[in-house]
């Protein structure tokens, strides 16, 4: 087991170097840079190539993407042109306001994901799964933006009980307890949306694999042998579902740091996703390739993760 | 397999950010981002002595608009007594007046910071930290005196000193901000800059309160922008500073010091920046002891000023959002013309453009004011000359209004030379006329804009054929003169010159030239006599590009603020940011 995982981390760095390269290309492809997206008026020629010289962007595309690679290699992502700080700080400043959204409405979401995804597998065709199927659709299909303003309306403005945006109530001195409350009043929309959009596909996915064990032979064995209908289901049944979500599992891991975009912009929420959108639109190339590597890490790993605990609970798959 | 599914992520990650590219350019274009980004010089417009727009009797576009209802206030707002909050898109965190890059990261700059001259509502400067201001008989010798007694948030004195470090920083051979001190010619800086002079020969500090400032080219500006230059303590900034090394700068950025109206007690990034009142600040202390800048989205502006959360944002002026402000009952606006204005550019290298005829033609023949009223409604009007309504160079005497005539198009373009061929399509020595129109993608105007200006020249019998790209994708083209026509907006500064419009200007990329243009805006730059000696020179200018078109002069919107009616005391202006009379604002108890 040890010697797979060292194997497949050295076979990250040839991917990694394949998508950096990738990711550098389309980049430095993509027409425009620091400078022109700024279009600032009273900028002369002059100062624009002074500027460009100290950023480094009047150099060939090849010479940057080795003096970036080579920075990357010892850790040294670069500074953001907007910022003005180096890009991992950007990163921890903005990705665990990120994180807390995403990791709630993880949680959340499986949970409600596995019950509903049982139930309505265990009873399907029922009432209870054609309401559980149209109200997933329903969340699933509705864009992010319509549903968050529509309970920013409805609980901020007409009932006024929640906030409307931000992370914290502007100006507030709390700590402690305090702050803990305040961040989750105001988290409580976006993590309410973000599991609502979520649900919806997990579900969909625990019915059709649950669907797909309950007409196993072993399941009727276990009928059979006369075990308890919730033994059977959740025991036995329910395990074995459960094991193509592993991958999903793996998948999820960059999710939870990648950020919402739209959602932060409705909810005024100060995550990373934001911050990323905008250093694609002005162009600040430091930060906008070192997130992106940074995605391409934890999805890396993501995958790795998963193999490796596919491995452990699935007896079938031998990992050498 | 599985290694199979990890790069088809990657790839897909890439194709987001791609595509993510190609829309994200422009979404601000149209509204905050061109001015945003320009380096604007303070002007005070203490006086609101407007010139109304050109469009005859518009006065409901813009104003100072009361609240009909104030007793609607939700409790959120009264309740907090002796705190300001201001919405606004998040500052990066760039707190230092020398290296801001977003219109935010200023606004926090122009809270903390004080300059020795700052801009009025009118687009003059008046004197800020300065006492007093002397300029020699030959233009080339400033004399800048401080207000004595000035101290820094931090205790320490302002002295002149701070002055020179000021400008030891913008010309450090590697600073990366956007200040431009070389332009303004500077006996030494050319020295320091780019040799090993250790001192600008050319700045002197007399004494603690006293500089002299040498150049060795005076224009209409230098006085005015070597004293919009804000003071910081070198005391603290100055601790690790080496020339040619910023990085001891760069580490301050979020923990500003100056002499403010109020002193940053926190930065949350993406939330807050909140402020409490410099109780020795030199203009008086601040009315309000707390302020808070936070951060709104174009989503939220709007219910967080009705619920109170804030009690001033800006607004992206339109029809349906000053109404929706209006109905709260609580809330006054401010309004006014926007310090810039939108145009369609031509390719001046092109020969068909060169006749200023097809150029009149294109003019009559294009419908502004529709195309204006269905963006904008009343809150913009169609523009010939480019300059602002409310700056002290505008003028309306002999200028060409361009109302729509097709007729009077199709006649000039006779005039020119140009005939309908078999397929109703305008020839001219065997050369069918069709305009490339390089159309910015998601940009609501160019949105309204293409349709109109196809119909309205097919009828002329002159072809547009639109490809729509990415913001930075037509900038692109531009700057490679690879480009027929497109849409853009200018920000203005409050002093007229530029160089746009002048043969081979730093930013003029359309090729244009003329030389009665290139003669009156050198005259006017070298003018010393002040706006009224110059306005004169600027309104021949404008006479003669309002007759040759440079570009297609399209419109000036609005830009606005709403503010909760129980903030008095604020002076904003087209010219005049916020924070400039934040320290005369008071509450409504």
């Amino acid at each position: 087991m040890k010697q797979y995982i060292i194997r497949r981390l050295l076979q990250m760095i040839p991917t990694l170097i394949g998508i950096s390269i990738l990711v550098f290309a389309i980049s430095s492809m993509v027409p425009g840079d620091y400078i022109t997206a700024k279009n600032s008026p009273s900028m002369t020629a002059e100062k624009k190539a002074e500027l460009r010289a100290i950023y480094g962007l009047d150099k060939p595309p090849v010479e940057r993407y080795f003096t970036w690679a080579g920075n990357m290699a010892v850790g040294n992502l670069g500074d953001s042109l907007q910022h003005k700080q180096p890009v991992t700080k950007v990163i921890n400043t903005y990705v665990w306001n990120s994180f807390i959204i995403a990791f709630f409405s993880l949680i959340f979401s499986w949970i409600i994901a596995v019950f509903t995804g049982v139930l309505s597998a265990k009873f399907q065709y029922s009432f209870f799964d054609k309401m559980v199927t149209l109200l997933v659709f329903l969340c699933m299909s509705l864009p992010s933006f319509f549903i968050g303003l529509l309970l920013i309306k409805v609980f901020a403005l007409e009932l006024g009980w929640l906030p409307i945006g931000g992370m914290t109530t502007a100006g507030s001195k709390a700590t402690g307890w305090g702050y803990f409350v305040d961040v989750l009043e105001h988290s409580f929309l976006p993590i309410l949306v973000l599991t609502m959009i979520s649900t919806g596909s997990l579900t969909r996915y625990f019915r059709t694999s649950m669907l797909e064990v309950i007409r196993q032979d072993y399941i009727r064995t276990a009928r059979a042998k006369g075990l308890k209908e919730r033994t059977v289901i959740f025991k036995h049944a329910l395990r074995n579902a459960m094991l193509p979500a592993i991958t999903l599992m793996g998948f999820e891991l960059p999710a939870l740091f990648g950020g919402a975009i739209i959602l932060e912009k409705v909810f005024v929420w100060p995550g990373i996703g934001q911050v990323y959108l905008e250093s694609i639109t002005v162009r600040d190339y430091p930060f906008m390739l070192g997130f992106t590597i940074f995605l391409a890490v934890l999805t890396l790993i993501g995958n790795l993760i998963s193999d490796v605990l596919y491995g452990a609970a699935d007896p079938r798959i031998r990992l050498k | 397999m599985k290694k199979r599914m990890s790069l088809l992520l990657a790839i897909m990650l890439l194709t987001i950010s791609v595509l993510a590219a190609c829309s994200g350019g422009t979404a601000e274009e149209p509204n905050q981002g061109d001015e945003g980004t320009q380096q604007e010089t303070p002007n005070t417009n203490e006086g609101e002595n407007t010139e109304e727009p050109p469009a005859e009797g518009e006065d409901e576009s813009q104003g100072y608009f009361e609240a009909e209802d104030p007793a609607a206030n939700p409790d959120t707002a009264k309740n907090r007594t002796d705190t300001l909050i201001v919405g606004m898109t998040s500052p990066k965190g760039v707190f230092n007046p020398y290296f801001w890059q977003t219109a935010y990261d200023k606004y926090v700059v122009n809270t903390v910071f004080d300059t020795l001259l700052e801009v009025s509502g009118d687009g003059t400067y008046t004197e800020s930290l300065a006492e007093s201001v002397e300029v020699s008989e030959d233009g080339l010798t400033y004399t800048y005196k401080l207000k004595p007694d000035v101290k820094y948030s931090d205790g320490t004195p302002v002295t002149m000193n701070d002055y020179l470090f000021a400008m030891k920083i913008m010309l450090d051979p590697k600073y990366d901000g956007e200040s431009d001190m070389m332009s303004l010619n500077i006996v030494g800086a050319d020295e320091y800059k780019n040799g090993d002079a250790t001192e600008i020969s050319g700045i002197k500090v007399i004494d603690d309160l006293t500089v002299e400032v040498t150049v060795t080219e005076a224009t209409a500006v230098t006085r005015d922008y070597l004293g919009d230059v804000a003071l910081l303590p070198e005391s603290y900034y100055g601790k690790d500073f080496k020339k040619g090394d910023m990085d001891s700068l760069k580490a301050m950025h979020d923990k500003p010091v100056g002499s403010g109206p109020y002193v940053m007690t926190k930065f949350s990034p993406g939330q807050e920046v909140v402020f409490e009142a410099n109780e020795n600040y030199f203009k008086g202390a601040p009315k309000i002891k707390n302020l808070v800048y936070k951060t709104t989205t174009e989503e939220t502006r709007l219910p967080m000023l009705q619920s109170g959360e804030i009690d001033m944002d800006m607004i992206t002026v339109s029809e349906d959002n000053v109404e929706e402000v209006k109905m709260m009952g609580f809330i006054d606006l401010n309004i006014f013309p926007t310090n810039g204005y939108g145009y369609v550019a031509f390719n001046h290298n092109l020969e068909k453009f060169q006749d200023q005829k097809v150029r009149q033609a294109l003019m009559y023949g294009l419908n502004r004011a529709e195309i204006v009223e269905s963006i904008y409604g009343i809150y913009a009007n169609p523009l010939n000359i480019p300059e602002s309504s409310v700056s002290w160079a505008y003028t309306d005497e002999d200028v060409e209004a361009y109302e729509f005539d097709p007729e009077k198009a199709k006649a000039l373009l006779e005039e020119a030379g140009w005939a309908a061929g078999a397929d109703g399509t305008l020839e001219k020595d065997g050369e069918k006329f069709t305009i490339d129109f390089s159309a910015t993608a998601d940009n609501p105007v160019v949105e309204a804009l293409l349709p109109i200006m196809t119909a309205n020249y097919q009828d002329l019998g002159i072809e547009i054929k639109a490809e729509t790209l990415d913001f930075n994708a037509i900038m692109d083209k531009k700057d490679q003169g690879n480009f027929e026509m497109f849409f853009a907006a200018w920000g203005l500064t409050p002093d007229p010159d530029n160089t746009v419009y002048i043969t081979d200007g730093a930013q003029n990329d359309t090729g244009y030239s003329n030389e009665t243009v290139d003669k009156l805006m050198k005259e006017g730059k070298m003018n010393l006599d002040g706006p009224e000696a110059r306005a004169g020179i600027y309104k021949q200018m404008y006479q003669e590009m309002n007759k040759d078109l440079p570009n297609l002069f399209l419109y000036q919107r609005r830009d606005g603020w709403a503010i909760n009616s129980r903030v008095n005391g604020l002076d904003i202006t087209a010219y005049k940011d916020f924070p400039f009379s934040l320290y005369q604002a008071e509450l409504e108890q």
